[in-house]
């Protein structure tokens, strides 16, 4: 599977990306019959979808949609699948690109590897989860996830000890210690940018994050305490393991915000909140739990009918922006918002337990210095053609799903698919007749001039 | 504009500053942040800038609340929007200010700034007239102000626009008073209520005690320089307009004297803050100062070359160069008749005689209400519906 450092692969398709964007869109190619490679950053594919509870609007389990596009990915004979990996270049070549990427190290011989864990069950140094967003406990050498794939321990270097205990748990002498960094040359047609998107933290504003308080969470890490395989198994508040009787939760705390340079709509904090809060109230009966918001976005199918549904579900909604958070001490948290709706008595504080800010969607991948692929003025892969949506300023490298705006899963699928065909399309374009055609199972085979 | 709405309220606040008004989408954040709006039960700036949205002029023009504004600029610092509520706070003001003014001067100056500069030119202009063609014998071996321009005169003069500018102001507190507590409204309303309130507005033109608490700590400073500047002109309007005999004299006094020292307190306390304003605006370094509308520099210019003409005279006739002095009190009163002519009534000094009122009024209202039982003053606070 590991080629040599400076042997040069060729793949039709190279998809920047292993999210749900990626996936559907490396799936679609592949059912073509076009190679595909998916480099992926993390040690898992399956992006942040894969850490959600449920998705809105149909409550389905995110695991449940998301393992087995995860699982059909990796098993497919014309996907492979590169993860702790990062594209350090691409550049435009012939009809292709060459793209450079960097295999960090995981210090453990991925085919020896059979996924065992008995390493990380044998591991000593114990650091926060990422992947919980630091609610529990995860070891210097570990499978990613539960259901990561691949089922393959990585060695956070930072974190090991060397202390050799996994080295004496592995049956198979996977592990190897003295891995290096190297770099791969990947000879690519197209390339689709499916990077996602991350949030822009919750000390953006000042406003909100003066409290410094534990309980004022971001919503992904309430959807890993909503998660059936959360950290906890179910929802405590992170300051002192309270069952929260009251949550707020704070809409557009970190978008349509000038003040914090993010003017755009995030698109998708409504609805994930009024699901969360619809959640909430099935594992906490008797909570009350209040939205506050500017305006209700809820725009896609069956999303209005989601949204009246909370309200008659007895989740709190007020219309008003929240202005500040102070901590009530001890460990409660006081809201202040001007309740816009009423006649009398418009500034209100009201207390809550825990604090869900909606923060906005950012890019998660600046491609400037590793791509000529333009920005846009949001930061997010600009789309100058209102006509292509999925392509980019550079012909042959197409973007879907967050990277190009803010988006929700539904939206996000739909992208993908969309890029996969314009994708295709190039590829029959500028590919020999014979390897284009459908089913024909078949590369591209570029001979591009290096 | 008939009937109460006025679809271009939006479009007329601009001209009188309000320039992002539209960028607001009442998300409330103003409201909760500012340290006044709860006390004063107003709900404001957002229910202010909604007024302005929906055109609601006659609203606009009986509230009370852009006065209970101190500009501490913290609505402006949070507006997700950039939307500028304290600037909107302020354009409200000046807008209030035209309205209450019947002659519609102060619109016109407000609106086109030229017109504010040629009228306190010509008023200059004529003040130097008088002395040209009228000053008394210029003594020249020694300095004898009160020959060359006698202080019997003088203080005639004093009194004349004293009364002058005292009529278009009080005609201004008369159409306040009358929109702001509901016309017709008015005349049910105990005299005895408005003679117990009576404490509440000169408690409030002398201290403007409720500044001190608003904002963060750069607003109590500025409050304090305020308070200076408000000392000084106090000092200044008492020597002219009451103690002119004592103060323009041609004995030159020893230096502890207290009409020297009076009159060099004054100065301090008009030239520091003003000095001050004009750099801190110059700068822009907090919100008060992001915007500087042309009424604000002509006021603040005018009010420190008084000041500084003023100490000229001074100068001058202690040491004993008779033309200069001379000279220079003809630019002094050039400067600083048109400076209380023009901005007096018409322009942004009135909030010296708006701004008092404005709580006094608050007081009224608030009065006539828990007599009536009606409960907290829910005139004022009625909903702001969209049109």
């Amino acid at each position: 599977m590991v080629a040599q450092t400076g042997e040069k692969r060729y793949s039709d398709a190279l998809v920047i990306g292993g999210g749900i964007a990626g996936l559907q869109a490396a799936l679609d190619l592949a059912e073509q019959g076009y190679k595909v490679m998916v480099v992926e950053r993390e040690a898992s594919i399956g992006g942040r979808m894969i850490s959600l509870s449920k998705v809105y609007p149909t409550l389905d389990c995110a695991s449940c949609i998301t393992t087995p596009k995860m699982s059909a990915a990796a098993h497919h004979e014309n996907i492979e699948i590169m993860t702790y990996t990062e594209v350090k270049s691409i550049v435009p070549d012939g009809d292709g690109h060459l793209v450079t990427v960097t295999r960090k190290p995981t210090y453990v011989n991925a085919d020896k590897c059979i996924g065992c864990r008995l390493c990380e069950y044998a591991c000593d140094s114990e650091f926060a989860d990422s992947f919980e967003q630091g609610l529990g406990a995860t070891r210097a050498i570990s499978v990613a996830f539960t259901n990561a794939i691949p089922q393959k321990a990585v060695l956070q270097a930072e974190y090991c000890l060397s202390c050799g205990l996994c080295l004496r748990a592995c049956p198979t002498d996977a592990i190897e210690f003295d891995q290096q960094p190297r770099q791969e040359q990947i000879a690519a047609h197209a390339v689709i940018i499916t990077t996602g998107f991350q949030l822009n933290g919750l000390n953006i504003k000042p406003q909100y994050s003066a409290a410094q308080s534990a309980n004022i969470i971001s919503p992904l890490t309430l959807e890993r305490l909503l998660a059936p395989h959360g950290p906890y198994g179910r929802v405590l508040r992170p300051s002192d393991g309270k069952i929260p009787e009251s949550v707020a939760f704070v809409l557009c705390s970190g978008s349509r915000d000038r003040t914090i340079g993010v003017p755009y709509c995030s698109r998708v904090c409504c609805m994930y909140s009024i699901k969360q809060a619809m959640l909430l109230a099935g594992s906490l009966p008797t909570a009350d739990i209040t939205i506050y918001y500017m305006d209700i976005r809820a725009f896609g199918k069956g999303y209005e009918q989601f949204y009246q549904n909370a309200r008659a579900m007895g989740v709190n909604f007020v219309r008003g922006k929240v202005s500040h958070i102070d901590v009530a001490p001890p460990d409660d948290l006081m809201v202040h918002v001007e309740m816009t709706e009423e006649s009398v008595d418009c500034v209100r504080r009201q207390k809550h337990d825990l604090v869900v800010l909606a923060q906005g969607m950012i890019p998660q991948w600046n491609p400037s210095g590793v791509s000529t692929v333009t920005i846009g003025e949001d930061g997010f892969v600009a789309t100058p053609d209102l006509a292509s949506p999925c392509a980019t300023n550079v012909p042959g490298v197409f973007v879907a799903g967050a990277a190009a705006g803010p988006k929700d899963i539904v939206d996000t699928i739909a992208d993908a698919g969309a890029a996969a065909m314009v994708a295709a399309r190039y590829l029959v374009r500028c590919g020999s007749k014979e390897s284009a055609q459908p089913g024909g199972g078949r590369s591209v085979r570029l001979e591009l001039a290096v | 504009m008939a009937g109460p709405f006025n679809p271009e309220l939006h479009v007329d606040l601009k001209r009188f500053g309000a320039k992002d008004l539209d960028m607001c989408m009442n998300c409330g954040t103003c409201t909760t942040i500012c340290p006044m709006s709860e006390d004063s039960g107003g709900g404001f700036p957002r229910r202010v800038i909604r007024l302005v949205q929906t055109g609601q002029q006659k609203k606009l023009e009986s509230s009370l609340d852009p006065w209970m504004c101190y500009f501490c600029g913290d609505c402006t610092l949070n507006c997700p929007r950039n939307a500028n509520p304290a600037e909107v706070m302020m354009a409200s003001r000046r807008y209030l200010t035209s309205r209450y003014d019947f002659t519609g001067l102060a619109s016109l100056f407000y609106r086109n700034p030229l017109t504010e500069i040629i009228a306190i030119v010509l008023v200059g202009l004529f003040i130097t007239a008088l002395f040209v063609f009228l000053h008394g014998p210029m003594v020249l071996h020694r300095v004898e102000l009160n020959t060359f321009a006698p202080v019997k005169w003088v203080e005639l003069g004093d009194w004349i626009m004293a009364g002058t500018l005292s009529f278009f102001l009080l005609a201004g507190a008369v159409r306040m008073t009358w929109w702001t507590l509901g016309r017709r409204d008015m005349l049910r309303v105990s005299p005895m209520i408005f003679i117990r309130q009576i404490p509440t507005f000169f408690a409030h033109l002398f201290t403007q005690k409720r500044w001190a608490r608003c904002g963060s700590h750069p607003s109590l400073i500025r409050w304090i320089k305020h308070l200076l500047l408000v000392s000084g002109y106090l000092s200044m309007l008492t020597l002219v307009l009451i103690l002119l005999r004592w103060f323009q004299t041609d004995h030159v006094y020893p230096f502890y004297y207290p009409q020297r020292l009076w009159g060099y307190y004054a100065t301090v306390a008009l030239l520091y803050p003003t000095g001050d304003f004009i750099v801190s605006r110059l700068r822009r370094k907090e919100p008060i100062h992001f915007f500087t509308e042309a009424s604000d520099w002509i006021f603040l210019v005018m009010l420190f070359l008084t000041a500084l003409t003023g100490i000229m005279v001074n100068v001058f006739r202690v040491n004993g160069f008779p033309m200069a002095t001379y000279i220079i009190y003809v630019i002094h009163l050039a400067i600083a008749v048109p400076m209380l002519v023009v901005e007096v009534p018409f322009s942004k000094w009135s909030h010296i005689m708006y701004r008092p009122l404005s709580i006094y009024l608050a007081g009224v209202k608030k009065a006539v209400a828990d007599s009536t039982g009606k409960g907290s003053d829910a005139q004022a606070l009625e909903p702001a519906a969209a049109a």
